[in-house]
């Protein structure tokens, strides 16, 4: 009966994010989705490889992977050819979501608690979220930005003040200097 | 020894200043050149900064220390603050840990009242009261169980920020890790604060000598590492770069510290 339950929330979570995320619906689709997230990784009979897609099946409709790259680039983004671009988006877009999941790993007894919304620019909005652990809860920073299409989507996520994209985004820039862009995606 | 404080003081004063100037026109620039073309391509480089804005005199210093330290925690600290962690239960453990941050009350105190965060002042005042007596020499926490009253951590290096010093660059400490020239001086204004750490005899401060200052700072050292095993390996897998990783999370968490 469980099983059943969680198999429906989650069906009704993806179903939900098929849709564009409307701003009015931030706070509801991100609940949705962290929560089922936290189940899917709670589940202990599941093997890593179907926890890792079903998690990553959800963080699809709300991550701009393609946005993060461009970023985390910086101005070498515009140096690269459209398959370069397309190769180092595919294998960051997958570093990011392993590194998500890890941390994710390391604090799957936790609760999330989903703050306050605050509207920064008229295509720009950060979600602020507490991780509430025993002993010590996280401030995590969502950040979101509206595309061509009118959805909004994260292109960066803060932990305790540290910018993930900002991070990596200082590291290629320094790596890049030195090394090539091929040597760069084999890196990640 | 005092000058040369105050030389770095004064040279720190005057480049978070003229960054500032530095900066300001700049912006302006980026906020016309966004007006005349209101969605494009380079929407988000105002959030995000480039390595080329860093001052890193130190990088090469700083990149073996970085190494250094990391074999450091692989093959010493973590090998034995596990054992360790094996060994002492997590009560145990607990107690030592309450009892150092016990002790580390006037260093939070006064850098809580030097930001002018008199309310938090006062709760740090009332925990160490608290738990010095209640909580016996401060094994334990009730303040925190029974009266609500949270730890707010300030030192130096946040005052200095709180008060406009710039970070100045980057320098990694044998041992402790990322630190900057701000944070450094920090460091050792809250050492003359710090209880546990004497290299002479004084009335308020528990040893009276190096080596006993060192045994006291090591035990917190492996037992505060106890209860964060595992985390350092998980962030490292992140990085693509040891050095510039470990560097730019250090200074943006100060950077958040500062403005909390």
């Amino acid at each position: 009966m469980k099983v059943l339950l969680k198999t429906i929330f989650i069906l009704l979570a993806v179903s939900l994010s098929l849709h564009a995320i409307e701003e009015n619906k931030i706070k509801e689709v991100m609940k949705n989705q962290i929560d089922s997230i936290l189940v899917i990784m709670q589940n202990k009979e599941l093997d890593k490889k179907t926890t890792a897609s079903k998690v990553f099946n959800l963080l699809d409709s709300i991550f701009d992977y393609k946005t993060m790259s461009k970023i985390s680039l910086g101005k070498n983004w515009k140096k690269l050819s459209s398959q370069q671009k397309e190769a180092f988006a595919k294998s960051f877009e997958k570093k990011l979501k392993f590194s998500y999941m890890d941390k994710l790993d390391l604090y799957t007894d936790e609760k999330v608690l989903i703050k306050e919304l605050f509207k920064k620019k008229k295509n720009r909005i950060q979600l602020y979220t507490d991780l509430l652990g025993k002993d010590a809860s996280f401030e995590i920073i969502y950040k979101f930005h509206k595309n061509k299409n009118n959805d909004w989507l994260i292109y960066d996520v803060k932990i305790i003040g540290v910018s993930i994209i900002q991070t990596y985004r200082k590291q290629f820039s320094a790596y890049l200097k030195d090394n090539t862009l091929e040597a760069l995606i084999n890196s990640l | 020894m005092k000058i040369l404080f105050l030389c770095v003081f004064t040279i720190l004063l005057f480049t978070a200043c003229s960054n500032k100037k530095e900066i300001h026109p700049n912006k302006d620039v980026i906020e016309l050149h966004k007006n005349n073309t209101s969605e494009s391509e380079d929407d988000f480089d105002d959030e995000f900064s480039n390595e080329e804005e860093d001052l890193d005199p130190l990088k090469y210093y700083n990149q073996a220390m970085t190494q250094f330290n990391d074999v450091l925690y692989t093959y010493a600290l973590s090998p034995v603050a596990s054992t360790y962690a094996d060994v002492i239960h997590k009560d145990v453990r607990g107690i030592v840990s309450n009892f150092f941050s016990n002790l580390m009350f006037p260093i939070r105190f006064v850098n809580n009242v030097l930001q002018f965060k008199f309310q938090e002042a006062g709760e740090e005042t009332g925990r160490f009261l608290i738990n010095s007596t209640i909580g016996f020499l401060g094994f334990f926490d009730p303040a925190s169980e029974g009266f609500n009253l949270k730890e707010h951590k300030e030192d130096f290096g946040q005052t200095l920020g709180y008060w406009g010093v710039g970070s100045g660059f980057h320098i990694v400490l044998p041992i402790f890790g990322p630190s900057n020239v701000r944070d450094l001086i920090g460091f050792s204004v809250d050492g003359m604060l710090d209880p546990t750490f004497s290299t002479e005899k004084k009335s308020w401060k528990i040893p009276d000598n190096l080596e006993k200052s060192i045994g006291l700072k090591t035990l917190e050292t492996v037992n505060s590492t106890s209860f964060k095993l595992g985390q350092y390996e998980n962030l490292k897998k992140d990085a693509i770069d040891l050095y510039p990783f470990l560097k730019e999370i250090y200074e943006q968490k100060r950077n958040h510290e500062i403005k909390e």
